[in-house]
């Protein structure tokens, strides 16, 4: 928000810098979740007049604050506990999201807000005129946190080490204030001590350099002192703290890694890889990893897998597997590259403002896919990238664009520049969680196609330059200002990569960084053959939501008979049509190989091709150098010639999607030799597997042979002698392994002609389940068999319901009896032979609801509610949400969604918490549009309750709640509420403010500023009174003269006025504004700081402004509003009186 | 009881023989008192006191005579038990002599049933010299000697790995089952919780051991695989995968790479001696601080 274009220097949006912080942690009470201890910042105040200090600081409780050893007075308000107060009957989204954006900027350390603000005592001040360090020392404590820092108590006999209890830092984004009073930027960087006194059997882990260990007097505790020298944001600074194995590694030995109690063989395992990773980095990078040491520790009930802080990373436990497990090592070790890409860029180098984070997240992704790319292949690399793109492409087509670098001019706020949103994009914290993921997949997408526009060296010699810039500035101990070389800003990494490039990217940056939404092309063509001219014709749309226009080149490669030709393209405005001329003539010549793009020559039978034409295929953009999505319309046998002989697997797979749609023999023929090929990228053949069911299924009728892949299995993985007996398991070979476990999920979805699975595909799956022998495998068949049950599952067909009996054992079709006794004893056995994590409980969870679903077996989520409890391993718990989610749907039970949103309230685990508030959004069980009878009063008050103070400790839970209050309700008032009837009436009387509801929460969320620095003084007492105990109660009035006035005038002011702005402002009446602020202007005269006052007048000013451009935006919003209502009826016969207001607006306009 | 379904055993016919004998004593010393007629209940009542003493005497006639370390009791031992009894024997000879006693017929005595000679299988073999002669003799050979048999192991794969299938899949059932019958279970049908019962989902208190770590039947595979290329010849449930040749070549790899795996973790050991890390080193001792 702070950051000037083109400013090349770092401008600290506090009157103060800090150098150093320590933390000291003294207590550590895990039977009742506490935490005890001090902090100590050492602030260097830039200006003279500096009286009061705001630090970031969130459910902690402070006992006292001295400023260089005298007493302080302090302040404790946060908006963001209670973002609307709660007498407020305002229930629109928009009203919500405006009010939630100016609660965070109202303590955002980016704008030198925060929500503990400590008085400078008076004593000070000649001292803080000469710009003398203060040594700003806070005790505090924490009780039940319950955000910030996680604590794992298993309920059982033994002392808490032998429990496997531990504690560990979590959070969204900056959340270290969860957990200790602190500046939670990512700009502001300073060195730290820390300090954790813990039980003699535990291992505090930290950041930094492990100093030394030392006992308590009582030979009880031991205190572990960390120092880190290298400047680091607070946000970056974590902890775990818990009964850790201790593993060197042995190939570094500064790397450490921690796991819980038992789990020494798996973390042996797991690690062992990781100095790859380390030594790729720092190759590439030609750069040593920054800090002296890295821990990685390994915890349970993970906030996310992988958090990567300052030289240590905190990972979920469940990344940890044995050698005999397949499928989880690559994602593990994806996980492992991940965490040390963001040591680099995200730890060490630090961001400088928010709208910056796109370069560090971007940079980070991408050296991660530099790595993918080494380490799995150029293949599989590829495949992520358009995986990436896809799901980029289709997020943005979605919700109307990603923005990776939102500008935020000062005084226009109001031109949102994500205005399709339901949330701001102006904080981290009011970002939805499947945004923020997408921001990043954009972010390194959009790196990748900087390296494509000036090559890689050049991109790791910017990534190297910016990397020793920092690590010079680092080692500068005293030399604070040096810090800010750490941090990077949008406009800095482009500097630096036009200074080593000399190549202008601007064009690239405006059109993917300063702007949203993606390119979607069509593409057709026609062949000339008098002119031999390939006629191509691109059209794009760029008016539908995140869509944006591309101009400028466009590759596009053909295969002709004589070769493989690139052309460019020129997009233009109105240039729709391109000709491409032909190199090869239509005779083709006999017998003669055709060269491919990467040289190779090859037989092709030309037989299907167009006689009269050269073309074999047609690619438009195949290097994925835009971030579009492409639809391209070629006939059949191009896209099968491309599925046989285009070497690159993006074009396979794009091959293969194509050729859904033409279900001929001849499809079926390339695919099945797809399957057969050994030599061909295993996610290609995985994919024409189920490819080439679909085709089976268009052509039933004329489909003759086996069902589809039966025999391809039976060729590959039976045995030779007696074909309806699969081989005993070896997994040697992961390509054939992963066919052999996608094949016959791929075949249960074959449908005959009565639309149900043949009989031989299912038997052929139940004999691969009772001939499964794992006994001389060395790899677990744990994914094989949960893939085979979710083969049975997909075999699953509706049940042919008679007159809507009930389900009983007795009316149960034979085949789902079979299934049934499998997934039974499957389910069974697993109690008994637990697998790995549990992936077989997991499909037959998965399955038993595919069968209620499809009315074989009455509709129940007992079973399911049962596996959901706490206690159960998360990926069980999380099939088992899923299927509760869906049966609320399905059965719209309210019930059941009463026990989802309470378990998202009281579940101890944050990241179930999270996941049930995503699925209930992925699969609502209703939408804003639908009637439903779960859509009531109750229920939005129960979810504006959720969002509005439920989940205030948690980020990004409270974004969920924001997600599916928007997925429920939409932006404006939830149609079943009746409509505000009281604040329509005041309107009616006075015309100006007529209607809108909005009207109001805008003008109170740019005033929120204001007020907060001034009019809220009173309004803290109130907060400290629900949050502090009356010690601090004392302290406030021991507070200096005008603080005790603001508490008189608090007072008189309940009095006068028994409701809390927020009601008043809810109430929606415009000349209630004056009324409150003329105390407000009288309360800045009082107030000694001049400096503060001119803030405010300066706010005020900036608000009638503001108020202004608001009307101009009602008008239209209102239109919106009005639309919609008219769509309900219901609304109308609600409240007559309303339904004439409702027209009013017209009138005004 | 189970006597009378068989009551043609040898000790049966006995057992009833002796019950009826002493059935007629007592009916004749009922007569001798004077007694027309008794009432079935009273005769056996009567029959189950006398057996009872006859046996007391008997059972306490041995145990005297076994505390003398004899095994044939005398009539000492008798008069002894008598006596202990209560019993003054001193009127036993009168009694013996009493003139209206009646006498009855003893019990026919029927032939002692032959034993059937033992089978003998081939010849006893004589004692070696270092056994004394009093010793028992040799048990017949066939008790001892083992004859091995080679049958021929069923060769056909097919049948090998149906019965493979169907004996662990039947295991697998018969276990669930009873860990269903003897535990909690949750149902699909509400009218029905015994055709598919589902095992009761019970939570962990720390459910991430279970979850991550492998079970100890995929230990003991590791196991097998490991060692199962050594001795394959005593294994006889290894034998038939072996047959099949496409699953003996990966097999070695996986030794070769196990124990690349174990030699590489123990040269890591020896190194971790050396290794200077913070979190290695020992804790110190609280330094005792002076007071400001």
């Amino acid at each position: 928000m702070n950051r000037k274009k083109g400013d090349k220097g770092f401008e600290s949006p506090r009157p103060y810098k800090l150098t150093h912080q320590v933390v000291c942690i003294n207590n550590i009470n895990f039977q009742r979740k506490s935490v005890v201890g001090y902090v100590e910042l050492t602030i260097f105040p830039t200006v003279a007049n500096l009286n009061r200090i705001k630090l970031n600081s969130k459910q902690c409780r402070i006992y006292r604050v001295r400023v260089n050893d005298l007493e302080a007075a302090f302040i404790y308000n946060d908006p963001t506990l209670e973002v609307c107060h709660h007498e407020s009957k305002q229930r629109n989204l928009n009203y919500f999201s405006n009010a939630y954006a100016a609660a965070v900027s109202a303590v955002d350390p980016d704008a030198g807000n925060g929500e503990l603000c400590i008085k400078v005592p008076s004593e000070l001040w000649k001292h803080v005129d000469e710009l003398k360090v203060l040594k700003v020392h806070i005790n505090f404590s924490l009780d039940q946190p319950k955000g910030g820092l996680h604590f794992v108590v298993p309920n059982m006999e033994g002392s808490m080490a032998e429990r496997g209890a531990h504690v560990f830092s979590c959070g969204y984004q900056n959340s270290t204030r969860f957990w200790f009073p602190c500046v939670d930027s990512y700009s502001e960087l300073c060195t730290w001590k820390l300090e954790y006194t813990v039980d003699a059997a535990m291992v505090a882990v930290s950041n930094g350099d492990l100093v030394e260990t030392v006992y308590t007097h009582d030979m009880r505790k031991k205190t572990f002192h960390y120092m880190l020298t290298i400047p680091t944001a607070a946000s970056n600074i974590s902890l775990a703290i818990g009964p850790f194995e201790i593993l060197v590694d042995p190939y570094m030995h500064e790397v450490t890694h921690f796991c819980l109690p038992q789990l020494l063989p798996l973390l042996k395992h797991t690690t062992s890889y990781l100095h790859e990773v380390f030594e790729f980095y720092e190759e590439i990078l030609t750069c040593r990893y920054p800090y002296s040491c890295f821990k990685t520790v390994f915890i349970d009930e993970a906030y996310v897998e992988v958090a990567a802080y300052a030289s240590m990373s905190i990972f979920s436990t469940n990344l940890l597997h044995s050698a005999m497990i397949i499928d989880e090592t690559p994602l593990t070790r994806r996980c492992l590259a991940q965490a040390l890409a963001q040591q680099f860029f995200g730890c060490f180098i630090s961001r400088m403002s928010w709208s910056d984070e796109w370069v560090l997240k971007g940079i980070s992704g991408y050296i991660y896919g530099l790595w993918m790319k080494k380490t799995f292949g150029v293949n599989e690399y590829r495949h992520w990238i358009k995986q990436e793109l896809d799901q980029i492409v289709a997020y943005e087509l979605k919700t109307g664009g990603v923005l990776l670098h939102p500008i935020f001019g000062g005084g226009k706020e109001k031109d949102n520049p994500a205005s399709h949103l339901h949330f701001s994009i102006k904080h981290p914290h009011t970002l939805s969680w499947e945004y923020y993921t997408m921001f990043q997949c954009k972010a390194h997408l959009v790196m990748r196609l900087i390296e494509n526009r000036i090559s890689m060296e050049f991109m790791l010699q910017v990534f190297n330059k910016l990397l020793s810039l920092a690590s010079t500035a680092s080692s500068q101990k005293f030399q604070s200002h040096m810090w800010s070389q750490m941090l990077v800003s949008t406009s800095g990494f482009l500097k630096s990569i036009s200074n080593v490039s000399g190549k202008d990217i601007q064009p690239l940056i405006k059109q993917w960084v300063d702007q949203s939404g993606v390119v979607k092309f069509y593409g057709s063509f026609a062949f000339n053959r008098k002119r031999n001219v390939l006629e191509l014709e691109i059209k794009q749309d760029y008016t539908s939501p995140g869509t944006q226009k591309y101009v400028g080149p466009l590759k596009v490669t053909v295969q002709e008979l004589d070769g493989s030709f690139n052309h460019t393209l020129q997009i233009e405005e109105n240039s729709l049509k391109h000709d491409i001329p032909c190199h090869s003539k239509s005779r083709r010549n006999k017998k003669k190989k055709i060269p491919l793009m990467n040289g190779e020559e090859v037989d092709m039978d030309l037989s299907a091709m167009d006689a009269d034409s050269p073309l074999l295929w047609i690619r438009i953009d195949p290097d994925m150098s835009v971030l579009r999505k492409v639809e391209f319309e070629q006939s059949d046998f191009m896209w099968q010639y491309q599925l046989r002989y285009e070497r690159d697997v993006v074009a396979q797979e794009e091959a293969i999607l194509a050729l859904e749609k033409f279900p001929t023999p001849a499809s079926r023929l390339a695919l099945t030799d797809i399957l057969e090929q050994e030599q061909c990228f295993y996610r290609v053949r995985m994919l024409a597997c189920f490819c080439l069911a679909k085709i089976a299924n268009s052509m039933v009728s004329t489909w003759t042979g086996p069902p589809a892949m039966k025999s391809l299995f039976t060729r590959m993985f039976c045995c030779k002698t007696c074909p309806n007996i699969v081989k005993t398991n070896n997994f040697m070979n992961f390509q054939s392994y992963f066919l052999q476990k996608t094949m016959p999920v791929a075949m249960a979805l074959l449908r005959d002609v009565h639309n149900l699975c043949p009989k031989e595909v299912l038997m052929f799956i139940l004999d691969l389940i009772k001939y499964n022998d794992n006994r001389k495998n060395k790899f677990s068949d744990n994914y094989y068999r949960a893939e085979l049950i979710d083969a049975l599952a997909n075999s699953v067909t509706p049940a042919v319901s008679v007159n809507n009996e009930v389900r009983t054992l007795d009316n149960l079709n034979p085949d789902v009896r079979l299934i049934l006794e499998e997934i039974t004893r499957f389910l069974n056995m697993e109690k008994l032979l637990p697998s790995y994590r549990h992936t077989i409980t997991v499909s037959c969870l998965k399955a038993i609801r595919v069968l209620q679903k499809n009315g074989h077996v009455p509709s129940d989520p007992a079973l399911f509610k049962s596996y959901a409890e706490y206690g159960h391993f998360v990926d069980v718990r999380i099939a088992a949400l899923e299927a509760v989610v869906d049966y609320t749907k399905v059965d719209r039970s309210y019930e059941e969604l009463q026990w989802l949103l309470t378990m998202v309230q009281n579940d101890p685990v944050p990241y179930i918490r999270h996941k049930i508030l995503d699925m209930l959004t992925k699969n609502p069980p209703f939408t804003k549009n639908m009637e439903s009878p779960l859509c009531n009063e109750a229920l939005v008050d129960q979810l504006w309750k959720l969002m509005n103070s439920g989940t205030s400790h948690d980020w990004r839970l409270r974004c969920g709640a924001v997600d599916l209050y928007f997925t429920l309700f939409g932006l404006s008032r939830p149609s079943c509420l009746p409509l505000p009837e009281l604040g329509l009436v005041l309107n009616l009387k006075e015309k100006k403010a007529v209607l809108n509801p909005t009207i109001i929460p805008e003008s109170v969320a740019s005033n929120q500023e204001p007020v907060n620095t001034t009019n809220n003084h009173g309004q803290l007492v109130g907060f400290q009174n629900t949050f502090s105990n009356s010690q601090e109660e004392e302290e406030i009035d021991m507070d200096t003269v005008h603080d005790s006035q603001a508490f008189i005038y608090h007072h008189l002011n309940m009095l006068e006025r028994p409701s809390t702005p927020g009601k008043e402002q809810s109430s929606g009446e415009m000349n209630m504004h004056p009324v409150s602020a003329a105390p407000l202007s009288v309360f800045s005269k009082e107030s000694n700081s001049s400096k503060h006052s001119d803030h405010h007048h300066h706010h005020h000013h900036e608000h009638k402004k503001k108020k202004k451009k608001h009307k101009h935006k009602h008008k239209h919003k209102h239109k919106h509003d009005n639309k919609e209502k008219e769509k309900d009826p219901f609304a109308f016969s609600n409240s007559p009186a309303s339904a004439r207001s409702i027209r009013s607006p017209s009138l005004s306009d | 009881r189970s006597g009378s379904k068989h009551a043609t055993t040898p000790a049966d016919n006995y057992y009833l023989a002796r019950r009826r004998t002493l059935q007629v004593v007592v009916s004749s010393l009922l007569t001798e008192a004077g007694f027309e007629s008794a009432e079935k209940a009273a005769v056996e009542t009567l029959t189950e006191m006398l057996q009872s003493y006859i046996s007391e005497i008997g059972r306490s006639a041995k145990s005297y005579c076994e505390h003398t370390a004899r095994t044939q009791p005398t009539l000492s031992d008798i008069v002894v038990t008598l006596v202990e009894m209560g019993f003054n024997v001193e009127t036993l000879p009168a009694y013996a002599k009493r003139s209206q006693r009646m006498v009855i017929t003893a019990p026919p005595v029927t032939n002692q049933p032959v034993t059937p000679k033992a089978l003998t299988a081939g010849q006893n073999k004589p004692h070696p010299s270092h056994i004394p002669g009093h010793f028992p003799e040799f048990p017949d050979p066939h008790t001892y000697i083992k004859t091995p048999t080679y049958r021929e192991p069923v060769s056909d794969y097919q049948v090998l790995r149906e019965k493979a299938a169907s004996q662990r899949r039947d295991v697998e059932r018969a276990l669930t089952r009873f860990m269903a019958k003897t535990g909690e279970t949750q149902s699909l049908f509400k009218d029905d919780v015994s055709t598919f019962p589902l095992i009761a989902a019970r939570p962990f208190t720390v459910p991430y051991l279970t979850a991550l770590l492998p079970s100890e039947l995929e230990m003991q595979q590791m196991e097998e695989t490991d060692s199962s290329e050594q001795d394959d010849q005593t294994d006889t449930e290894n034998l038939p995968l072996h047959m099949s040749t496409d699953d003996s070549g990966p097999e070695k790899e996986n030794t070769s790479v196990l124990q690349q795996n174990t030699s590489l973790s123990g040269s890591r050991n020896g190194e971790e001696n050396m290794i200077d890390n913070p979190y290695l080193r020992p804790v110190k001792k609280p330094k005792i601080r002076r007071k400001k």
